[in-house]
């Protein structure tokens, strides 16, 4: 793990990648630094952490889409899988080198709350809470882009597919609203599942029994969970796309309240990508 | 050392690997021939760990690929179609990651790489971007890189495809040199290739193995196609009516003159029948001279053909 780590890392920074991460980032976040601090006099750092999330959006793309890509496009991924590494030490490695590279441009952005103490007190804690939390909150959407990248050997593409996913969750607490909440709306969002979850099995296996199978043994929890809890159905769909939310859980650092659920949620969020790449991997072997 | 057992790989409907099994021994250099798109690299892949069976199995020194890939993965050296190498890096550094995710201790690498340079001799370009390096010195770095950890098998996925005569040789030369050391798989599209290197070969067509044998055997098996191609000094008419007149000529045909005054024929004998010798005499008694009589070597089809027409008969 720690050699493709280092590898990704000196591979960042040999290429215009990694610069132009660091510059956009620095950059975006000095303007808002500079505007918002500075020129307002206010003393208030956690508010600009707050406001340059979107930057996400650009750079993350930017970031991950050369991860698994390349090493698909290049080959490269033969040397890799059939070395005695695990799949999972290659993810890992890859990984915690995008993140890496963000830690480090983050930690550059350091001195602008040290720039500010020279003016005055700053709230010490409460910007080493948020920072933990925008640091936590970009390893997530790194996780996303990182998947995104394993899925396809062209960056353009991964970049692309990256870029609607982060911005489909930006706009989820808007579309959220939108939503139906009523009963029947969520046994037909949890029917949809089901039958989504079987079209999965039957695209992978091609074996229509099994996924008949599934099928039936999905509609049949629907079922047990209607006639046991029926309420279990009200607001289903927004309370399984509010687990995407992960903007909704920085509100709390933002507001300088460090609290365990939404690190764990972090995370667990990112956890989950990583396995699900490390799936796309081994599942590519199989097909 | 290596034992494929049933294997089979389907790509959807398609099957690219047709239940195939085979053994190689410690030691020896197994040839994999087959036209494109045979399922040579399908089955090196497999046996290498980088793709699933989608049936049937694959042990190295008896540990078995999905049981235990670490053992298996540790034993063997693979150099793929398209070297794996990362254009970003120079020769020098991508030998020490290769060394570094083949987990080879630290204190004997530098002397271990120094010899594996040596011997594939790129130690010249080591400081150089492989990038930049000449289409046979990526092949040679591809080599290098597997030869890395000292693996007991060597994997070799067409291994001197787009190189110059001089260097198809001197990878030629290699191999056989690691083939003192290793037991090598070697797969290519040209019979002449694994004659010169291997001491088995496995014919494989559309993923099924159609045939097993030692170089010397396939040639003498197929080497004898009865097919002339002769260049004589006179008339095109007479010439073919002569021939044609011979007893065990199945056909003979004209394919042209590329010489004034010549024409140039193709002559199929009978099976099993000498005509070089009556198309001697029957030529120089009618003072056609020949100008030159050569037999003519299979094309890979045609060897496939033979072989699997051959199978046939025999079973
Ligand atoms: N990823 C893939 N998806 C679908 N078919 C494939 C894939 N890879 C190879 N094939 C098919 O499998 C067969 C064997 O290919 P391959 O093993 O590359 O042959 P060879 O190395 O002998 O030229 C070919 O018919 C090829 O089209
Ligand atoms: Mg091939």
């Amino acid at each position: 793990m720690l050699a493709v780590l280092r590898r990704e890392l000196r591979a960042y920074f040999l290429s215009p990648t990694g610069y132009i991460f660091m510059g956009f980032f620095l950059l975006l976040s000095g303007f808002f630094f500079t505007y918002s601090n500075l020129f307002q006099a206010n003393p208030s750092y956690l508010g600009v952490l707050g406001s340059i999330t979107f930057i996400f959006l650009i750079v993350v793309p930017i970031l991950t889409m050369r991860l698994m890509s390349e090493e698909s496009r290049q080959k490269t991924d033969q040397l890799l899988l059939t070395s005695p590494l695990s799949v999972t030490g290659i993810v890992l490695g890859k990984y915690f080198a995008a993140v890496g590279v963000f830690l480090i441009t983050l930690l550059i952005t350091c001195l602008y709350p040290i720039i500010l103490s020279f003016f005055g007190t700053i709230a010490v804690w409460e910007i080493i809470g948020g920072y933990i939390g925008f640091f936590l909150l970009g390893s997530a959407f790194i996780s996303i882009g990182l998947f995104v990248s394993s899925l396809t050997d062209n960056q353009v593409i991964a970049a692309v597919v990256t870029f609607s996913a982060l911005l489909f969750i930006w706009i989820m607490d808007w579309v959220l609203s939108g939503l139906p909440t009523d009963r029947v709306s969520g046994i037909v969002f949890a029917c949809m599942l089901v039958a989504g979850v079987a079209a999965l099995v039957y695209f992978s296996i091609r074996n229509i029994y099994v996924c008949a199978a599934v099928a039936l043994v999905g509609l049949g929890i629907v079922a047990a969970l209607y006639f046991t809890n029926e309420f279990f159905f009200d607001g289903l769909i927004v309370r399984s796309l509010e687990w995407f939310s992960l903007l909704k859980r920085y509100d709390n650092f933002s507001m300088g309240i460090l609290s365990l659920s939404p690190i764990v949620y972090y995370i667990s969020f990112s956890s989950i990508f990583v396995f699900l790449t490390v799936r796309m991997i081994e599942k590519r072997r199989w097909s | 050392m290596v034992q494929v057992i049933n294997l089979t790989k389907r790509y959807g409907q398609h099957i690219a690997v047709d239940n195939v099994s085979f053994t190689v021994d410690k030691g020896e250099i197994l040839g994999f021939l087959g036209p494109n798109g045979a399922g040579k690299t399908t089955t090196m892949n497999i046996i290498t760990g980088y793709l699933s069976a989608t049936e049937g199995s694959v042990k190295v020194d008896g540990f078995d690929i999905l049981e235990e890939p670490e053992e298996v993965k540790k034993r063997i050296g693979y150099m793929p179609e398209f070297p794996p190498l990362y254009m970003d890096m120079t020769v020098q550094e991508y030998l020490n990651f290769v060394s570094d995710i083949k987990k080879i201790d630290r204190k004997t690498r530098a002397r271990n790489l120094d010899r594996i340079m040596d011997m594939i001799k790129i130690g010249d370009v080591r400081k150089r971007l492989i990038k930049n390096l000449s289409k046979g010195y990526k092949q040679r770095v591809g080599l290098a890189q597997a030869l890395i950890g000292a693996p007991q098998v060597l994997i070799l996925d067409e291994p001197t495809v787009g190189l110059d005569p001089k260097q198809i040789i001197e990878i030629r030369n290699l191999i056989k040199e690691l083939g003192k050391e290793h037991t090598i798989i070697l797969s290519s599209h040209i019979l002449p290739e694994v004659s010169a290197v291997c001491e088995r070969v496995l014919i494989i067509n559309k993923g099924k193995i159609v045939a097993s044998d030692t170089p010397e055997n396939l040639s003498r098996r197929l080497g004898d196609t009865g097919r002339l191609s002769i260049r004589v000094a006179g008339p095109e008419k007479q010439v073919l009516k002569l021939i044609g007149g011979l007893a065990g000529v199945k056909s003979v045909e004209s394919t042209g003159a590329r010489e004034p005054g010549t024409v140039d024929i193709l002559v199929e004998a009978e099976k099993d029948i000498d005509v070089r010798r009556p198309v001697f005499y029957a030529l120089s008694r009618a003072e056609y001279p020949i100008l030159h009589m050569k037999p003519i070597d299979l094309t890979l089809e045609e060897i496939f053909l033979q072989v699997t027409t051959q199978e046939r008969e025999v079973s």
